[in-house]
């Protein structure tokens, strides 16, 4: 069996996402349910690398044939992710601007709060 | 009534109509009610501090879930240990506020969810439809499951007011706060009570768009958390 780059890869980086996340849960970051939802996501990532024709009925259904379907769909992935990441930095700006808003409306009742974060 | 500080938080929005009402009927059970106003356009701000209730103001609107943890930062600076939430559209009956307190008060729970599926309450089929998707995905998210999760009529106890940090603004806080309690390791109780629907409360809900909105939210921040 001729191993490619690709199937040593993918498995290692599943294996830092799993234990990231279950490090954000001994940080109390991350709830236990999450950390399982997250496991079983690379958990799969990692035995599709490993296991390619697991897959042939996503093949069959998805009509992705070739590796050049795939790259692009993987692609796809990458790009969704990349809009998921800047929606969450877009939630964190709303955030502060929400912290901000709270710190006036507090300041203005006499009711200062220690600062968060 | 209790040794315990107990504070009513009030979220509103351009609720001016209603408030007044709603603080009344609730300061019949608490030391002191919050009212957090939103960014309101109209004169809630005004008509809630003329009912006596303590007026937090938002220069913009951010949401029910920021409004909701103003109020409780408010009510903490002020000494609460038991923080009871309600919606200021008058859906919620403040006279509810006493079963819902019980279970702290015996110290049994550290959060107390009402549910108004509990009970025979004349609810539209369109909302027993989204409060049952808002359940399904809080417990795909988070693995708890709450009869009636989005519901914003909520009692925490000392444990809660202490640990609570909502950072969700929408409505998706209530989802939020589930997460806390598992996060945290509340003890939970639920308990049935009333509710009021009207064309008044049925038009200042959620909509199917937002509901949507709210559950994408919800699922995209628990797995980039």
């Amino acid at each position: 069996m001729n191993i490619t780059a690709y199937q040593i890869i993918a498995p290692l980086a599943s294996f830092v996402a799993v234990v990231y996340a279950w490090n954000l849960v001994f940080r109390q970051k991350k709830t236990v349910w999450e950390a399982m939802l997250w496991t079983l996501f690379w958990v799969a990532i990692a035995y599709i690398a490993i296991e390619p024709d697991s897959i042939k009925y996503l093949t069959r259904v998805t009509g992705i044939k070739n590796r050049e379907n795939a790259v692009l769909v993987t692609f796809l992935g990458i790009l969704f992710f990349i809009v998921f990441y800047i929606i969450m930095r877009l939630e964190e700006l709303e955030q502060r601007q929400t912290r901000i808003i709270r710190k006036m409306a507090l300041h203005n009742k006499g009711l200062d709060t220690d600062d968060e974060e | 009534m209790s040794d315990h500080h107990i504070i009513a938080v009030i979220p509103a929005y351009n609720e001016a109509t209603r408030i007044a009402a709603v603080i009344a009927d609730a300061q019949q059970y608490v030391e002191k009610v919050v009212v957090v106003t939103d960014g309101s356009k109209d004169n809630t701000a005004e008509v809630a501090e003329k009912a006596g209730a303590f007026t937090v103001l938002h220069v913009e609107n951010c949401g029910a879930g920021a409004a909701t943890m103003t109020g409780i930062e408010a009510a903490r600076a002020l000494g609460a240990d038991v923080i009871i939430t309600l919606d200021a559209d008058g859906q919620h009956d403040p006279h509810d506020i006493p079963s819902m307190m019980q279970p702290i008060l015996d110290e049994e729970a550290d959060i107390v969810f009402a549910n108004r599926f509990g009970q025979r309450n004349a609810i539209p089929l369109i909302r027993r439809v989204f409060n049952g998707m808002g359940n399904i995905v809080t417990f795909a998210v988070i693995g708890r499951w709450v009869s009636d999760s989005q519901c914003g009529f909520k009692v925490l106890g000392p444990k809660a007011v202490e640990e609570i940090d909502i950072r969700m603004s929408g409505y998706e806080f209530c989802t939020e706060i589930v997460r806390e309690s598992v996060q945290r390791r509340w003890r939970v109780k639920e308990v049935s009570t009333k509710v009021l629907y009207s064309e008044y409360t049925m038009a200042k809900g959620q909509s199917f768009a937002s509901g949507v909105k709210t559950a994408l939210k919800i699922l995209l921040r628990s797995f980039l958390r």
